[in-house]
């Protein structure tokens, strides 16, 4: 559960991240990468990805497509908007800031 | 995503749903395929992909939570328990949509009767610029004429140019045609004569070939051209192009089809499309620069900018100027109230933007009248369905006491009964659309003999569905948001607790909605019943004859022949008519006793100006006996009167002989009078005076005068038969045919049928406004009955205590029924009150009815405590049989 939840609250900032550098993906590449990226250490379970793509989706910080992958199927790729990069810079910084100050607590305890 | 496309998510659940699917579909394929990549078997790696995957339907169900408006989602679920509920009260629901969608149906039926017949503008160009031309002329049965001749309409005309072209539309004829040669056969159709430049500025097109145009305008009787209109064309020539080139006989000359009009067009009457226009120049050769000939309205269309006042005040000059030159033509024998009265006739310029309309001039206010009452009742059905939901919402009060002591908002539970009430308002105005469109073309049927059908475009266009949304709107605010609003004012603990004290709230709630039904209802059943009463009266008013079993058959010369042979064959037909067994008596007449068809100003005698108005009646010997009209005084007609060529001989009725000789006897006595425009003066002699009778059943007899048929045309028979006209008629036109070759029967009525004709307008009124008052005063019933019941299952446990204290049963009812008693009784007051002030719109359709009559105000007044003592009868009998012990342990 704590895999979980420590993932559900950073889930954003990382599908952002992943469009907006990666570019274009659809659900199940960006499960892989997610997984590759930490080395299986946010290993949950793949379906709740989704939910989080809508809800994204929803705010208007990326939007859907159905195309065609490169092995000739249908798909639905996710493409990070305008606004989605600039929710992504303000998340990042509030990310670094707060990861920042959890490591000041850590280091003087 | 756009809030629209939000909006319409909620009703693409479906889609949504596939979209998820398949994406989740992909994800667990790809997933799959690089398990079996690994060395899986297909079945292992699927399976293990959709572990890995998780809890398929609870994410589907977090996306769409994401992709809907919540609240919308919630409001389907709220119209599936307002649907679940609906069935769970079928008999309420039933009870509701029926009352509503009756009385929704029937305002939007009076609606799109009042848009066709007063509200839609004439399909032509700027139609507000239209106008056309009219006077008063002083005679109480026709207070307006609209009808004109041609030297005054060349002189308006002329004199009118700088602001109004004027064109000439004569009113509509029904002629009979043949299309297909001399032989074949006769064919009713609705003709107009028009002028050459009507078309051009109506802003007509023709469909096909050409319209009427200036150069049929030439010498009168030499363009023998006909248009016709684009209905015609499909109904009777399925729309053939050959039509146009086609010709067809009508008053024994051939006319050519020219053309076809636009499909929009179908003349300037609402009600009564015109199948063929004839060239103005085509008309009765005699009616050109005659004065006395008035045939046809006199349109108009205003120049650009200019003002219908601009247009009075030049038409008016050269209007009175010509009245002047007629006058001074006449010489002096007139009087001068007369002449004054005459030369100083208003002209008005009035608009024809809707079109010119006799039937409007008859039916609109019959028509408001019978809408405003459809409002009445939509008003006490819509009562009612507020009572019942609010009674089902103190039902409910638990559920929606548990509701909100679970965290639901008032406002989400007013959502809940509001869309209820919305649910019942769709529903019945669904019910209401068929039944409106049932019921206006069956009202229409009733604006008409059916012998001249009326024709009123009744389409469903975006006016009657904005009309019928808009009620649809205002029925369910008005009549929902009451409940509902009280639905969310209940208190949590209170109504868990199973205390009644909000009952006496509710009751209360219920009754000034009771007060109002009663008024409404008070109000129907009071104009309702003076416009019962009125056409009650009206049709037991006798005619001075007797109108049972007479047949009219109305005849036409089938060639041209002289006066003698016509006399000689139609004597021929009376004589064979009367040696049939079934036929009691025969004789003909030129025109029939209802109508004014003729009329003559004899001079009062002893005055040097006065007249008065005279029926004038040809007929043939046999017709008093025929129609069973009582002999005075002297005798009537015999063979040998009607053989004669002048017609010397005349009858007068009372009226007549009253008017014209005081109370001398006027078997007799001799006057002298031209009755023929070709005629001298003739020494009459009165040789029989007969009793009354009257041309129009709503008007005191008038003076009539009766002469030998001249045999100008071939009449009306008259025969009184010993079994149903109707049965027989067919025999009878045999009959005729073979006894005199050179008639033809043009039509078949029966008498009774005629006077009925006259008064459609009392009909229509009587009947729709008796159903109405009966749907009102059910309404009110069932409203009454709600309330009382309610209240009486609400105060079980207090009656049940005052019983077991000791109260008398009779005492128990009253209380019962004093609180709603009170109410019907303030209801019925204000329903007097504004029924009477309603009356006074229909004060003028009236006859011989009065609204402050011990009738027509004992009649609603009676009528509705029969009904609330009917409706208070069941649930009185309830509380008197509460028994107090089951009462108290109930609590």
């Amino acid at each position: 559960m704590a895999r979980q939840d420590a993932l559900q609250g950073s889930l954003h900032l990382l599908v952002l991240t992943l469009l907006a550098r990666r570019g274009p993906l659809h659900g199940y590449a960006l499960t892989v990468q997610i997984e590759g990226m930490s080395n299986d250490t946010l290993r949950v379970q793949e379906g709740s990805l989704y939910p989080a793509l809508h809800r994204l989706e929803e705010a208007g910080w990326i939007k859907a497509r159905w195309a065609t992958t490169d092995t000739g199927r249908k798909a639905r790729v996710y493409e990070i908007t305008a606004r989605g990069r600039k929710q992504l810079e303000s998340e990042e910084e509030r990310w670094k800031a707060v990861t920042a100050a959890v490591g000041q607590i850590l280091k003087q305890a | 995503m756009s809030l629209w496309s939000r909006l319409s998510n909620v009703f693409r659940t479906d889609r949504i749903d596939r979209d998820l699917d398949d994406e989740i579909h992909f994800h667990i394929e790809e997933r799959a395929r690089e398990l079996m990549a690994e060395g899986r078997s297909r079945d292992e790696a699927v399976r293990q992909a959709e572990r890995k995957f998780g809890n398929r339907l609870q994410l589907r169900e977090q996306s769409r939570d994401v992709k809907m408006l919540p609240w919308l989602d919630s409001a389907i679920t709220d119209a599936s328990l307002g649907v679940r509920m609906m069935r769970k009260n079928a008999v309420a629901t039933a009870t509701t949509l029926v009352s509503l969608s009756l009385a929704l149906g029937a305002c939007a039926a009076a609606f799109s009767l009042l848009d066709a017949l007063v509200f839609r503008p004439l399909p032509v160009r700027q139609p507000d610029q239209l106008v056309y031309l009219s006077f008063p002329t002083y005679v109480p049965e026709r207070p307006e004429s609209e009808t004109f001749n041609d030297p005054t309409f060349v002189r308006l005309r002329d004199a009118g140019r700088e602001y109004v072209d004027l064109f000439a539309m004569s009113t509509q004829v029904i002629r009979t045609a043949q299309f297909e040669g001399a032989t074949g056969a006769r064919e009713p159709i609705r003709t107009q004569h028009v002028s050459g430049d009507a078309f051009e500025r109506l802003g007509v097109v023709p469909a096909a070939g050409r319209l009427i145009g200036s150069h049929d305008d030439g010498q009168p009787g030499a363009s023998p051209v006909a248009v016709i209109s684009h209905a015609f064309w499909m109904g009777r020539f399925g729309g053939d192009p050959g039509a146009i080139g086609r010709s067809f006989l009508l008053q024994e000359r051939l006319y050519d089809i020219v053309g076809i009009a636009e499909p929009r067009f179908n003349g300037i009457e609402p009600g009564r499309p015109t199948d063929v226009w004839l060239p103005y120049a085509m008309y009765d050769p005699r009616a050109f620069g005659n004065a006395g000939f008035n045939w046809f309205r006199v349109m108009g269309r205003l120049k650009n900018g200019a003002e219908p006042h601009q247009a009075q005040s030049v038409l008016q000059v050269a209007f009175s100027a010509f009245r002047r030159d007629v006058v001074s033509g006449l010489g002096p024998d007139r009087s001068p109230e007369r002449e004054k009265e005459f030369l100083g006739t208003p002209l008005h310029v009035r608009t024809a933007a809707t079109g010119v309309s006799p039937l409007r001039r008859q039916f609109e206010r019959p028509l408001w009248i019978l809408a405003a009452i459809a409002g009445l009742v939509l008003l006490v059905a819509g009562s009612n369905v507020a009572n019942l939901s609010l009674a089902r919402a103190a039902a409910r009060e638990h559920e929606m006491a548990l509701r909100l002591s679970i965290g639901a908002g008032r406002g989400r539970l007013i959502q809940q009964v509001l869309i209820e009430s919305a649910l019942v308002a769709v529903a019945a105005s669904a019910l209401a659309f068929c039944l409106g469109a049932v019921a206006a073309p069956a009202v229409v049927a009733m604006l008409s003999p059916s012998n001249d059908p009326v024709t009123l475009d009744l389409r469903m266009d975006w006016r009657l569905a904005s009309f019928a949304g808009g009620l649809v709107v205002i029925a369910t605010a008005l009549f929902g948001l009451a409940p509902a609003v009280r639905a969310s004012g209940v208190t949590p603990i209170a109504a868990l607790k199973g205390t009644r004290t909000g009952g006496g709230h509710r009751t209360r709630a219920m009754r000034p909605l009771i007060a109002f039904q009663v008024a409404f209802g008070v109000i129907v059943l009071l104009v309702g019943g003076l416009l019962v009463q009125s056409f009650a009266r009206l049709s037991t008013v006798p005619p001075g004859f007797t109108a049972s079993n007479v047949l009219l058959l109305s005849l036409e010369t089938v060639e041209r022949v002289d006066l003698e042979r016509r006399r000689a064959a139609l004597l021929g037909v009376l004589d064979h008519l009367g040696r049939i067994p079934s036929v009691v008596a025969v004789s003909s007449a030129e025109y029939n006793l209802i109508g004014r068809a003729w009329t003559h100003n004899v001079r009062v005698p002893g005055t040097a100006h006065d007249t008065f108005e005279t029926t004038m009646t040809p007929v043939t010997h046999g017709f008093f006996e025929t129609m069973m009209i009582p002999l005075v005084a002297g005798r009537t007609y015999s063979r040998h009167d009607v053989d004669r060529n002048a017609p010397a001989t005349i009858i007068v009725n009372e009226s007549f002989a009253r008017r014209y000789y005081g109370s001398e006897t006027a078997v007799g006595q001799v006057f002298e009078e031209t009755f023929f425009d070709d005629g001298a003066a003739v020494q009459h002699e009165i040789i029989g005076v007969v009793a009354d009778t009257k041309y129009d059943l709503r008007q005191p007899a008038a003076p009539m005068l009766y002469l030998p048929m001249p045999f100008r045309s071939a009449g009306t028979l008259h025969v009184r038969v010993s079994e149903n006209p109707t049965t027989i008629a067919p025999q009878l036109i045999e009959e005729v045919k073979t006894a005199g070759p050179l008639f033809r029967v043009t039509s078949a009525r029966r008498q009774s049928a005629v006077i009925e004709g006259t008064m459609l307008r009392e009909r229509l009124l009587a009947l729709l406004s008796a159903f109405f008052a009966t749907v009102g005063l059910v309404l009110a019933a069932v409203g009454l009955y709600g309330v009382l019941s309610y209240s009486v299952v609400q105060r079980t446990a207090e009656i049940g205590l005052r019983m077991a204290l000791g109260a008398r049963q009779a005492s128990v009812i009253a209380t019962v029924l004093t609180d709603t008693a009170k109410a019907v009784a303030a209801g019925a007051a204000g329903g007097l009150a504004a029924g009477l002030f309603f009356a006074r719109f229909v004060e003028n359709l009236l006859f011989e009815v009065k609204p402050l009559d011990t009738w027509s105000l004992g009649l609603p007044l009676g009528a509705l405590l029969l009904v609330a003592v009917a409706a208070a009868t069941v649930p009185a009998k309830r509380a008197a049989q509460i028994d107090p012990v089951i009462a108290l342990r109930y609590e």
